[in-house]
C-alpha cells in the first residue's frame, strides 16, 4: 500500500437488489490533492461517497483510511476518525441555529458526560467555552457572523449549504468529502466557495492559530461536482464514473481530452 | 508636546485623550460574537507605532495614502498614523470597483495604501502595474492572505514590528513628527461622490475637519458617556465629522458593527445615544417596521392600528408646541408603553437622545413617524465642501428647516437663490484642480449650489438644488426632490424619478421595492416571474397608483404627476444610476431611458425597452421587456 494514499477503494461492488451502483470501483485519494469525482446523474458519485463515510456498506472490496480498513465502522466512528463530509441535499438540524448546529459537530470532541452537561459548571463550562471558539473562528472564517443565531431551517439554500460546510470542519476532518457543494447556487456564491475550499485546503496559518482545521488546512479534499469550470480549476486529479465504472482518471489537461469522457459527456464523435 | 496648538491637529486630541483618559474605552468592536474595547491609550500605541512604521517605510510629510475598507478600528488606526505623520489619506468606498480604486489611487498620487482584506488586495494587486507610484498595500485583515508572497502586500503586525524598529533609532520620531503639524496642514482628501462627473478630491486640513466635528459636538451635545456608532463609510466624511472627530474631541465611546449585515443587531446592543442616518435608512425602516407589522400576529397588528394614530396626535402636539391634556398624556403613555418602545428597542433607539438626517431631503411623512414614536429627527446641513452650515438645536426642531447657523458660520442667500457660505469647516479646494476651485469659491464664499433662504428665525431652509430646481412649459416651478421623496415614503416603492422639465405636465419613473411588492403579490395570488414581470402586472400598477394619488392629493393642480412608468428594474450603482451614497443621478437617469421618457410625452401607451445590464463582477448582459405607461387620470 502506497503511503501517500488517505484514503483507499478496492475493487467495491455495491448493489441494490438488481441494480449495480458501482461496480468494481478502486480509487485513491492521495494526501496533499483535491480530488474530483464527476460523472453524468445517476454514474454512482453519491452512492461510492456514502460507501466511504460509512451510510453504505459495500458487498465486496475494501475501503481503508489512513491504512486502517474501515468497512465495518459505523458513520459515526468514521467521523471521529477525520472523515467529515456535506450532504447534496443539506443535513442539518433545521431547527437550531447555525451556532447550535457547529456546536453539535463539536460533540465529538467533548469529554464531559451528559450529567455534568446538565449541570453546567466548572470543567464543562470551560469546555463549552473552548469549543464555541472554535466554533466562532469558523463562523468567522466562512463570513456567517449575520447568521450565527439564526435558525437553519429559514437560510436560503446557498447560507445553508456554507454551515453544512462549516459543521463538517468543525469536526476537524482529515479528509473533507464535499458532495456536490456548487449545486443550485449563483456565480458570484460560487466564487466565494471556491475560495474557501482553497482557503481551507492551504490552511489559514496564524489568522486562526487555536482552530488546528483552519490554521493547517485540510490536505486532502473529495469532491463531487457538476460544474466543469469549478472542477478544471480546483482539482489537482480528476476521476470519471459512468455507470457505476471508473472510466477515466487524470489530471484536468488530460481528462478534458480523455475520448472516452467526451463520449459520455457529448456523446458520439460529432466533429 | 507642543501645549499652544494640539487642540487643532487630529493626532494632538489622540495623544490628549491617552493621557486624559488611558484606561477609558475609545473603540468598541463585535469580533466572534464578543465586543472587543481598545481604550485610549491602546489606540494612541496603536496609531503611534503604525505611524513610525509609515515614517519607515519612507512616508513624508504631504505624502498621500489611499485607504479602502469596511469601518473598522484598525481602519481608523490607520488614517490617524497616516495623519501624525503628516500624510494625507484619500479614501475609496469598499464596493469601489478596481476601475474607481484607480482613480482615487492615481489622482492622489498615492504612494501607499491601506487595504481591509484579500478582496480589497486582490484589486491592488489587478492594478499592479497601472499604479506605479505605489509602493506598499497595509492590509490588516490577513484572512486568505496567508499564502500571497506578492511584495507589495504587507500586514498591519509586519508595520507595527517595523515602527518598533525604528523607534529604536529615532526614539523622538512620532513626537518630532506631530509637533511639525500645523492646524492648516492638509491631512485628507475626501473624494465627492461625483453627482456629476468624476469624482473631485476635496482638501481638508486639521482645522477644517475638527471644526467640523465640533459642530456636532456642539449641535448634538456630544458628551463623554455616549456611544456612537460608526455606519457610514470612511470614505465619506460623514462618518468623520459626526462619529471619528466628536469621539476625539469628546472621548466618547465608538462602536463598530461585526458586519454591514449585523448593523441592526450591533445597533441594538449598543444603544447608541446618538444616531446619525442618511434619510434612505431612516425611511428603510419605516418600510421595516410596516412590513414586519404586515406579517405579524393579529394581537401586534391591532395595537399597531391602534396606537400609531396616537403617536400621530402626540407628533401634532409637538409640531403645534402645545402640551396635550391629560387624557392624551394617558394614551400616550400606553402606547409608549405597549408600542413605542418596542419599536424603538428593535431599531436600537431606546437610548437615543439625539437621532439625525442628512445629505438628502427627506418626506415629511418619515419625520412624522419618527415623531409619533417620540423621536424627533435633527437635520444636519453639511457638505464635503460646504462644511458644517446648519443644524437642529435641542429645543428648536422644525421638521420643514434645517435648522440654525453653527457658530462662526456665515451664510448669504445669492441673487439666483443660492446658498453661499463661509467658515472654517469649509474645505481649502479641490486638489489639483484650481479652475474648480476658483469656480466654487469665489472672495472667500463657497457656492452650495444648493437652493435655500433663510428665514427670520434664524432657520435655513433647503428647497433644492439650483439646477435641480424645474421649471415646466408653463415657466411653473417644482421640486422634483421633494415629490421623490413623497413617493419613498411608500413601503412598496424604491425609487422615483420626477420629469417635467420644460414639459407641459409632470411624470415619475418609478421602481418597486421587489421584497415587499413580491409578498403582497403572493398574498393576493397574482403569480409573477421575475422583477420585470411583477413591475408590469396590472394589479402592482393599480397598488402604487395608491401612492401616486396620495402624493398628488398634496400637490397643487397644475404640478400633479400625470402619468408613471413602473420601470423593469431597479436603479443600481454598479450602473452609475446611483451615486455610491445611494443619490439618484436624474439627468444620467432621464438620458438612459429616453426611449421611455419619449414614450410618456409622446402619449404611447406602451414601450419595448432593451437595456444592457452591468453586473456587479463587470460582466454586460442585455435585458429586453415592454414597459407600459401608466396614467393618473
Amino acid at each position: 500500500m502506497q503511503d501517500d494514499a488517505k484514503l483507499k477503494i478496492e475493487n467495491i461492488y455495491m448493489r441494490f437488489g438488481g441494480l449495480v451502483a458501482l461496480d468494481n470501483v478502486s480509487l485513491q485519494v492521495k494526501r496533499g490533492e483535491i480530488l474530483a469525482i464527476i460523472g453524468p446523474n445517476g454514474a454512482g458519485k453519491t452512492v461510492l461517497l456514502n460507501c466511504i463515510s460509512g451510510f453504505y456498506r459495500p458487498q465486496e472490496g475494501n475501503i481503508y483510511f489512513e491504512g486502517e480498513r474501515i468497512n465495518s465502522k459505523a458513520a459515526h466512528q468514521r467521523g471521529k476518525m477525520g472523515l467529515a463530509r456535506t450532504f447534496q441535499n443539506i443535513e442539518l438540524y433545521s431547527g437550531l441555529t447555525t451556532v447550535e448546529n457547529l456546536m453539535a459537530a463539536r460533540q465529538a470532541y467533548m469529554k464531559s458526560n451528559f450529567l455534568a452537561n446538565a449541570l453546567y459548571f466548572g470543567p464543562t463550562h470551560k469546555e463549552e467555552i473552548e469549543h464555541r471558539r472554535i466554533v466562532e473562528d469558523i463562523i468567522d472564517f466562512l463570513e456567517m457572523e449575520s447568521i450565527r443565531d439564526t435558525v437553519v431551517g429559514v437560510l436560503p439554500y446557498g447560507l445553508r449549504k456554507r454551515v453544512e460546510l462549516g459543521r463538517a470542519l468543525a469536526l476537524e476532518p482529515k479528509v473533507l468529502l464535499l458532495d456536490e457543494p456548487m449545486a443550485g447556487m449563483n456565480l458570484e456564491e460560487k466564487e466565494d466557495l471556491c475560495r474557501f475550499i482553497i482557503d481551507i485546503y492551504e490552511g489559514q496559518g496564524n489568522m486562526y492559530p487555536d482552530t488546528p482545521t483552519l490554521r493547517d488546512g485540510v490536505d486532502t479534499i473529495a469532491l463531487i461536482e457538476h460544474d466543469m469550470g469549478v472542477v478544471m480549476s480546483l482539482a489537482d486529479r480528476i476521476v470519471v464514473l459512468d455507470f457505476g465504472h471508473v472510466i477515466a482518471e487524470g489530471t484536468p489537461s488530460e481528462i478534458k481530452v480523455n475520448p472516452a469522457v467526451i463520449k459520455v459527456y457529448l456523446g458520439e464523435e460529432v466533429f | 508636546m507642543n501645549t499652544d496648538k494640539p487642540v487643532y491637529i487630529i493626532p494632538g486630541l489622540l495623544i490628549g485623550n491617552a493621557q486624559r483618559w488611558p484606561d477609558k474605552v475609545a473603540m468598541r468592536k463585535k469580533d466572534r460574537g464578543i465586543w472587543q474595547e481598545y481604550t485610549w491609550g491602546d489606540v494612541y500605541k496603536k496609531v503611534k507605532y503604525l505611524s513610525l512604521g509609515f515614517m519607515a517605510l519612507g512616508l513624508g510629510k504631504g505624502e498621500r495614502v489611499t485607504f479602502v475598507g469596511d469601518n473598522e478600528p484598525e481602519l481608523e488606526w490607520g488614517i490617524f498614523a497616516v495623519q501624525s505623520a503628516g500624510g494625507l489619506t484619500a479614501g475609496a468606498y469598499p464596493d469601489s470597483i478596481p476601475s474607481e480604486l484607480k482613480y482615487i489611487a492615481e489622482h492622489s498620487d498615492s504612494k501607499f495604501a491601506i487595504a481591509n482584506d484579500q478582496e480589497q488586495c486582490d484589486k491592488f494587486i489587478q492594478l499592479k502595474n497601472e499604479l506605479p507610484g505605489l509602493k506598499k498595500v497595509i492590509y490588516w485583515d490577513p484572512k486568505g492572505l496567508a499564502h500571497y508572497d506578492d511584495p507589495l502586500l504587507m500586514s498591519y503586525d509586519e508595520l507595527i514590528e517595523m515602527g518598533e524598529q525604528f523607534e529604536k533609532e529615532h526614539p523622538t520620531a512620532f513626537e518630532d513628527s506631530v509637533a511639525s503639524i500645523e492646524p492648516e496642514d492638509f491631512c485628507a482628501l475626501y473624494y465627492t461622490s461625483g453627482t456629476s462627473g468624476l469624482p473631485k478630491g476635496a482638501m481638508m486640513s486639521h482645522r477644517n475637519l475638527i471644526k467640523f466635528g465640533e459642530g456636532t459636538v456642539y449641535k448634538c451635545g456630544v458628551r463623554p458617556d455616549y456611544n456612537l456608532l460608526s455606519v457610514a463609510s470612511s470614505a465619506f466624511i460623514g462618518s468623520t465629522f459626526v462619529a471619528t472627530i466628536p469621539c476625539l474631541l469628546t472621548g466618547a465611546t465608538l462602536n463598530y458593527p461585526e458586519e454591514v449585515e449585523t448593523l441592526v443587531r450591533d445597533t441594538r446592543e449598543v444603544g447608541p445615544q446618538l444616531i446619525a442616518n442618511v434619510p434612505r435608512n431612516w425611511e428603510a425602516m419605516v418600510a421595516m417596521t410596516e412590513m414586519r407589522v404586515m406579517d405579524a400576529g393579529f394581537l401586534k397588528r391591532l395595537f399597531y392600528r391602534l396606537f400609531l394614530p396616537v403617536g400621530f396626535k402626540r407628533a401634532d402636539f409637538s409640531y403645534a408646541k402645545q402640551r396635550p391634556n391629560l387624557l392624551w398624556r394617558l394614551l400616550i403613555w400606553l402606547a409608549e408603553v405597549t408600542l413605542f418602545r418596542q419599536l424603538k428597542d428593535r431599531h436600537g433607539l431606546l437610548n437615543a437622545r439625539v437621532a439625525t438626517t442628512g445629505s438628502a431631503a427627506m418626506s415629511p411623512d418619515t419625520f412624522r413617524f419618527w415623531r409619533s414614536l417620540g423621536i424627533s429627527l435633527r437635520q444636519i446641513y453639511a457638505g464635503t465642501e460646504a462644511g458644517y452650515i446648519s443644524g437642529h438645536d435641542t429645543d428648536d426642531i422644525k421638521d420643514d428647516t434645517v435648522g440654525t447657523l453653527v457658530p462662526g458660520v456665515e451664510a448669504r442667500v445669492s441673487h439666483a437663490g443660492e446658498l453661499l457660505v463661509r467658515s472654517e469647516s469649509m474645505f481649502r479646494g479641490y486638489y489639483k484642480d484650481p479652475e474648480k476651485t476658483q469656480a466654487s469659491i469665489k472672495d472667500g464664499w463657497f457656492h452650495t449650489g444648493d437652493a435655500a433662504h433663510i428665514a427670520d428665525d434664524g432657520h435655513v431652509v433647503y428647497l433644492d438644488r439650483v439646477t435641480d430646481l424645474a421649471h415646466m412649459a408653463s415657466g411653473e416651478s417644482y421640486a422634483p426632490g421633494y415629490i421623490e421623496g413623497r413617493l419613498r415614503y411608500s413601503p412598496y416603492l424604491k425609487d422615483a424619478i420626477v420629469l417635467g422639465d420644460n414639459r407641459h405636465f409632470v411624470a415619475s419613473i418609478i421602481t418597486i421595492k421587489y421584497d415587499n411588492v413580491g409578498r403582497w403579490a403572493e398574498k393576493n395570488h397574482v403569480s409573477y416571474t421575475t422583477y420585470a414581470d411583477l413591475s408590469q402586472k396590472e394589479d402592482v400598477a393599480g397598488l402604487i397608483r395608491k401612492d401616486v394619488d396620495r402624493v398628488n392629493k398634496n400637490l397643487p393642480a397644475s404640478t400633479r404627476i400625470k402619468k408613471y412608468v413602473l420601470l423593469h428594474k431597479e436603479f443600481d450603482p454598479d450602473e452609475a444610476e446611483l451615486t455610491r451614497t445611494q443619490k439618484l443621478r436624474r439627468s444620467f437617469i432621464e438620458q438612459r431611458y429616453k426611449s421611455i421618457v419619449d414614450a410618456i410625452y409622446g402619449g404611447k401607451e406602451e414601450i419595448a425597452v432593451e437595456a444592457s445590464v452591468t453586473y456587479q463582477d463587470g460582466r454586460k448582459g442585455v435585458t429586453r421587456t415592454v414597459v407600459r405607461v401608466r396614467s393618473c387620470e
